[in-house]
């Protein structure tokens, strides 16, 4: 898939930076923590009720705060300690957040590959066809990449869920049968729509850089043989064409990762997602309670800054070993 | 072909794009279920009034028919009237473009200034510390959703810094006011040598501004830096060296200009994360914007408004990508040969 040449690239490039291997190493943690997330939670996500005998939140481990509770007609101040029960403290309705955050990593990964994988499942077969056969059905089909590049790609989510609504399904948890998840939630919900829907807004990225490859290669004297030896236009396309554009596909389906990731959280954040297991969500969570309460927000955003990170990273890297336009460039951004 | 030629040709190209919006949007609103005459009236009102209702709203017109008329308005400048508050969509929509404007102006200029230097630092001295600093600043940028950064940028201002929520160094937190917009601010100002409102305008605009940049801020600090990098390679660059112009010439005459050529088509295609980010930077700090009035219509599911909203998004978005291209035209004359 990825030629001799280049792959002596993505190996240099690994070796010589330190960066690649942060990625690696962050991107490999968020995973094991969105796949073990049963095991390693602490307390139910869903469960409410986690607060303290006045219903105030616990602060995370080692922190506390002061804060007006009612008693005998008048306010009194209070300081709410933290607990060793729960590390990173609970959010307003007395969720643990530490847990939340293991689960949300669920959420941004799945969302994140699924809907990757989907816009290029639409995205790469309508530029190769764009490109191969160039002409009127290039000008027609570029034409319709152009309308979906007219909208921001947030607004067009945004539009797509208010007609359609966002549901979740619930996929069961393969650790059930481990007998791992005692008192854990036995699916996880996987945001259909939202997923369809990032798929929807991004494909035409895979479309421009399929159309390109396919536009370049279709003259190679490889194509011009497998012509002549009587190969149809569709064998041509997918045993030869195809093959020879994924390089920049990968490189740019890493990058679109992270966009995907951030375009989850936003529109979870807006509360446009199926679930409510997600670290958007909980952002928005603790929007209002920052004044005291600050590790509502603060605890899901950075969970949502290391996944991006960990993807630009690797993104980063691919794309200064594979792709010939910035070939030398090297050392991270 | 002459710039002229080429630019007809992307003004066609744009009217085609913008006739694929208007159709997505009317195709959007056809399958969305529900029936729209409940928004307005309310489900448990008398059909009578329903379906008067229907009529008024052309909604029992056959789908055909709604779409031509849907167009013609369109074309007109007609966007319809509000399901939610019955005014008229056009109004709705241009009173609260100013502030989205300003927004999206402030965070480019913020940007621009910040990461052109910043980049072109980057690239001079290449693995040295001011390096690493700008490559890490610049990591953390893109991967940082902004409306988080803009809630933490409240949380560092208000509260870690023991201050009132309202002023911090001469910031204001804004909350669903925005007392001056930037015309009224300069009006005053020219006419009156007052500058207390356009002072206040800064204090408002500066923390959202900042969130909605620090992206754009990040992701042109890369361009720049990646592009001054192979810029310095080429033989021109030598040559000028050779002749003894002083490094700093260089860098910020020759390098640079070259290397803002795809920088500025890399932003033109940009635009739609920055009027997204706007949508999401101004319900975070509940500035009276589009994106925030977006967000009220896809709540309410006040169609012509939202259609509104997004047709007149799509529109701007067009229209500054040919602006972006007449520019790139301007710089390079070689893309008018495609």
């Amino acid at each position: 898939m990825i030629p001799d040449r280049l792959e002596s690239n993505l190996r240099q490039g690994f070796r010589e930076s330190l960066l690649p291997k942060l990625g690696l190493v962050l991107l490999a943690s968020i995973l094991i923590m969105a796949i073990f997330a049963p095991v390693l939670a602490t307390h139910n996500p869903t469960r409410t009720g986690y607060l303290d005998e006045n219903g105030n939140s616990y602060p995370p481990l080692g922190t506390s705060y002061t804060t007006e509770i009612g008693q005998d007609g008048e306010f009194v101040e209070v300081e709410v300690e933290s607990t060793s029960d729960h590390l990173l403290g609970t959010n307003d309705i007395g969720q643990d957040v530490f847990s939340r955050l293991v689960y949300g990593a669920r959420t941004s990964m799945l969302v994140g590959l699924l809907g990757t994988g989907l816009a290029v499942l639409i995205g790469v077969p309508f530029g190769l066809v764009s490109g191969y056969y160039g002409g009127r059905v290039d000008d027609v089909m570029m034409r319709i990449a152009d309308t979906m590049l007219a909208f921001p790609s947030l607004v067009l989510a945004l539009a797509l869920i208010g007609v359609f609504g966002s549901a979740g399904f619930g996929i069961p948890d393969p650790l059930t049968r481990f007998g791992l998840i005692d008192g854990m939630p036995e699916s996880t919900t996987l945001p259909g729509t939202v997923t369809v829907v990032v798929a929807l807004v991004t494909w035409v990225w895979f479309a421009r850089v399929a159309r390109g490859e396919a536009m370049s290669v279709r003259n190679e004297e490889y194509v011009t043989a497998a012509r002549s030896m009587g190969a149809s236009n569709w064998t041509i396309l997918f045993k030869h064409v195809l093959p020879n554009s994924l390089t920049p596909v990968i490189v740019l389906a890493t990058i679109q990762v992270a966009a995907v990731i951030l375009l989850e959280s936003s529109l979870s954040f807006l509360g446009f997602s199926g679930t409510t297991l997600s670290w958007g969500y909980d952002i928005s969570r603790g929007q209002g309670y920052q004044r005291t309460s600050w590790w509502i927000s603060m605890v899901p955003g950075l969970g949502i800054v290391f996944a991006v990170i960990a993807v630009n990273l690797l993104g980063d890297w691919l794309r200064d070993a594979l792709d010939p336009n910035i070939e030398g460039e090297g050392g991270g951004a | 072909m002459s710039i002229g030629k080429f630019l007809v040709k992307r003004l066609l190209q744009g009217v085609l794009v913008i006739w694929g919006v208007i159709t997505i949007m009317f195709a959007l609103r056809a399958v969305s279920p529900g029936d729209p005459a409940n928004l307005i009236v309310g489900p448990a009102a008398d059909p009578e009034i329903r379906d008067q209702v229907r009529e008024q709203y052309g909604l029992n017109e056959p789908i055909y028919v709604q779409y031509v008329d849907y167009v013609q308005g369109m074309v007109t400048g007609d966007f319809g009237y509000s399901f939610q508050s019955s005014r008229e969509v056009t109004t709705m929509v241009l009173e609260r473009v100013p502030a989205t404007l300003e927004l999206a102006i402030a965070a480019t200029i913020i940007a621009i200034v910040i990461a052109v230097p910043l980049g072109v630092i980057s690239a001079s001295r290449r693995n040295e510390p001011a390096d690493y600093g700008a490559t890490l600043f610049s990591l953390l940028g893109i991967s940082t959703p902004n409306f988080w950064l803009g809630l933490m940028l409240i949380l560092l201002f208000a509260i870690f810094l023991q201050d009132p929520m309202e002023t911090y160094l001469g910031f204001t937190i804004p909350q669903g006011r925005r007392p001056v917009g930037f015309g009224e601010a300069m009006m005053t100002l020219v006419t009156t040598g007052y500058a207390g409102d356009l002072l206040t305008w800064v204090r408002h605009i500066t923390l959202p501004a900042i969130t909605l940049g620090t992206y754009f801020t990040a992701m042109i600090t890369r361009l720049t830096r990646s592009g001054m990098i192979d810029e310095f390679g080429k033989p021109y660059v030598t040559a000028t060296e050779a002749k003894g112009i002083p490094y700093v010439l260089i860098r910020y005459k020759h390098v640079l200009r070259n290397t803002m050529i795809p920088i500025i088509t890399v932003l033109g295609l940009q635009l739609g994360t920055l009027i997204g980010g706007a949508v999401i930077t101004e319900t975070v700090f509940n500035w009276p914007g589009l994106g925030d009035r977006l967000i009220q219509a896809l709540n309410a599911r006040d169609w012509p408004l939202m259609q509104g909203i997004i047709v007149f998004i799509a529109l701007g978005f067009v229209l500054i990508n040919i602006a972006v291209d007449a520019l790139y035209a301007t710089l390079d004359p070689r893309v008018t040969n495609e």
